[in-house]
């Protein structure tokens, strides 16, 4: 079935509906925040995955798309869906298999002129630090009872055993740990994958940048979140790795078989899902939430390496701090306004970011002024965003797009492009890169994706969050 | 008889593999899916036992796949052959022929339901089409 403009409904310049007349099995509305211009270019496939979504049972309001919205599987990426609390159902695809993949950004006290003698050494010093896990995971491999620390305790439990800071607790989402991770609903195979890979970066889009705050649109929260011009700061792009890919798959092959008997029909098995409220929901949502703690400890445990890294090439004073760490592969209960009243509601966002506005008592007491860090990585060697949530995101259950968004696939990508050409124009324009091979840098070229800058305008004209700083990179470390 | 073709997708690695049985087509979709996000070898050769049930066909591709990345990860490597002891529509017993994993270009994060369909054609050509999460 293919989607065109008459079957939209302008709601204003930002936003546009397909109405549930669309099609018979929609169950409510879908709903996407982007220009026209982005919306011609957004693929159908990506509108229909969308329209799928809309058949869940116990999706509240609408079905969302985000401006960098692209076809994935299941969902489309950027997709997100608030189910009722607790019939609504859970979904493992609408979360992902890279369970809290995320992104997160160290401040350092330099600017741009005091790191550019020494950036070569940083951008080494950090890729031998951290690798990328999959040739081979990091020396150490942990046991399997500390594997499960790190499941049920997340950042705080290393935090504790003397890894970071107390700072790197309050400034991640949910302070790095949910609390309903369960071990014992993680499977043997799922833990035995992440045993090696605690503090690894991955493959694909994943990545560490040291950019520097080119440009800076609101004074008084930049202020407020630390930064300045010209500042050098840290990027981390990574999620759940192997353990999350397989609890993911272990949860698909649960739930696939079960949902007819909850009288639930979907028009792709990728959707597959069960109510929240019963077993199989239940061990996911325990499961998935473990899963995640281990995401932000992968993450926590870069930055630990990363900060190593930068105190041996700097010194023992230079440090990183934490602006935030969030999470865009992610199913959360979280209480939203509905109809004038506050419901629990099981939010999905899959390839998007929580963006909380001023006030909510979700995030830290430093930042509640103005509301949450977002962060929208761009793609490699492109700029990316800081921004800060607002009220007007109230009715996309205040999120916002995870990046730029593909709009590429990686084989056509690698036949526009040869990688030793993308290392080229990124040396041009002055970023240094590490890789270790040249493998996969073609499928990230910046051409594969949809341009940054247009996204985050879309996403401050539409009132999902406002634009704070630019951040452009000096050098990008690859994982593979 | 080509063994696979990728298939156009945005964000993810597609293929359509081929078979003249069932047997063929499973080891053509495996080795789609290596090649496809380009696993490379050592020369060592390895031998490992695989056995999978699952509920039908579909469901018995994406298992066998999903175990043999769960293999390839744990034990670094990546398999170019199967020596099958038994397969129908829901089991699978077999030896997976590999070497050691020396670098992949992007790995694989899941095999997914998504537009899976495996048919046979009028030819008697078996075909798979599967989605890879990368």
């Amino acid at each position: 079935m293919m989607i065109s403009k008459k079957d939209f409904i302008k709601i204003n310049n930002w936003l546009w509906e397909i109405p549930k007349s669309f099609r018979e099995d929609m169950k409510v509305p879908v709903r996407i925040y982007i220009s026209e211009k982005m919306l011609q270019e957004t693929e159908d496939e990506a509108l229909i995955q969308l329209v799928n979504t809309t058949t869940m049972p116990g999706m509240v309001k609408y079905a969302i798309g985000m401006p960098d919205i692209h076809s994935g599987y299941g969902p489309p990426i950027g997709g997100v869906g608030a189910m009722k609390y607790p019939e609504g159902v859970i979904s493992p695809g609408f979360v992902g298999y890279d369970e809290n993949c995320g992104c997160r950004l160290l401040l350092s006290d330099y600017s741009e002129k005091e790191i550019k003698p020494y950036l070569n050494e940083l951008a080494t010093e950090i890729q031998k630090e951290v690798p990328s896990g999959l040739g081979k995971g990091r020396k150490v491999q942990l046991s399997i009872g500390q594997i499960n620390k790190i499941l049920e305790g997340g950042v705080p439990k290393l935090v504790e055993q003397g890894y970071g800071e107390k700072e790197d607790i309050e400034n991640c989402e949910e302070n790095g740990k949910m609390p309903d991770a369960d071990t014992s609903c993680v499977s043997e195979r799922a833990k035995n994958r992440g045993r090696d890979q605690v503090g690894t970066l991955g493959s694909g889009n994943h990545f560490i940048e040291i950019q520097k705050v080119d440009e800076i649109f609101d004074e008084r929260v930049a202020k407020i979140f630390g930064l300045f011009k010209d500042q050098v700061v840290v990027m981390i792009h990574t999620g759940s790795r192997g353990l999350g890919h397989q609890n993911c798959t272990d949860y698909l092959r649960i739930v696939i078989p079960v949902y007819p008997k909850y009288g639930i029909k979907l028009p792709d098995k990728e959707l597959a899902c069960v109510p929240f409220d019963s077993s199989e929901g239940q061990r996911f949502f325990r499961a998935m939430s473990a899963a995640c703690n281990y995401a932000w400890s992968n993450r926590h445990m870069i930055t630990h390496y990363t900060r190593k890294a930068w105190k041996y090439v700097l010194g023992e004073r230079a440090d990183l701090k934490l602006l935030y760490d969030v999470a865009h592969n992610i199913a959360k209960i979280e209480e939203h306004e509905v109809g004038g009243q506050k419901m629990k509601l099981i939010v999905h966002r899959k390839g998007a970011t929580r963006a909380f506005p001023p006030g909510h008592p979700e995030i830290p007491e430093k930042y509640k002024e103005v509301g949450q860090p977002v962060l929208i990585p761009g793609s490699m060697g492109t700029a990316s965003y800081i921004c800060v949530g607002t009220e007007q995101s109230k009715e996309a259950w205040y999120t916002v797009n995870h990046g730029a968004g593909r709009t590429m696939s990686r084989h056509a990508a690698m036949r526009a492009i040869r990688g030793e050409e993308v290392v080229r124009r990124l040396k041009e324009k002055g970023i240094l890169i590490k890789c270790r091979s040249m493998r996969g840098i073609a499928e990230e070229a910046p051409l594969a994706y949809k341009n940054v800058d247009e996204v985050v305008e879309v996403v401050h004209k539409a009132g999902l969050s406002k634009k704070v700083a630019k951040l452009v990179p000096l050098a990008v470390i690859k994982g593979e | 008889m080509e063994k696979y073709k990728i298939l156009e997708h945005i964000s993810d690695l597609k293929i359509r593999a081929f078979g003249k049985n069932k047997k063929e087509l499973f080891l053509n979709v495996m080795i789609g899916m290596f090649e496809g996000a380009k696993y490379e070898k050592e020369e060592e050769e390895i031998k490992r036992e695989i056995k999978v049930s699952s509920k039908d066909l579909s469901s018995l591709l994406v298992d066998f796949l999903s175990e043999i990345l769960y293999f390839c990860e744990t034990n670094r490597e990546v398999y170019h052959n199967i020596k099958f002891k038994k397969m129908t529509d829901k089991n699978i017993e077999g030896i997976l022929i590999g070497k050691k994993l020396k670098r992949m270009g992007v790995q694989i994060k899941g095999v997914t339901y998504h537009d899976l369909d495996i048919s046979q054609r009028k030819d008697g050509i078996w075909q798979a089409i599967i989605l890879f999460d990368i």
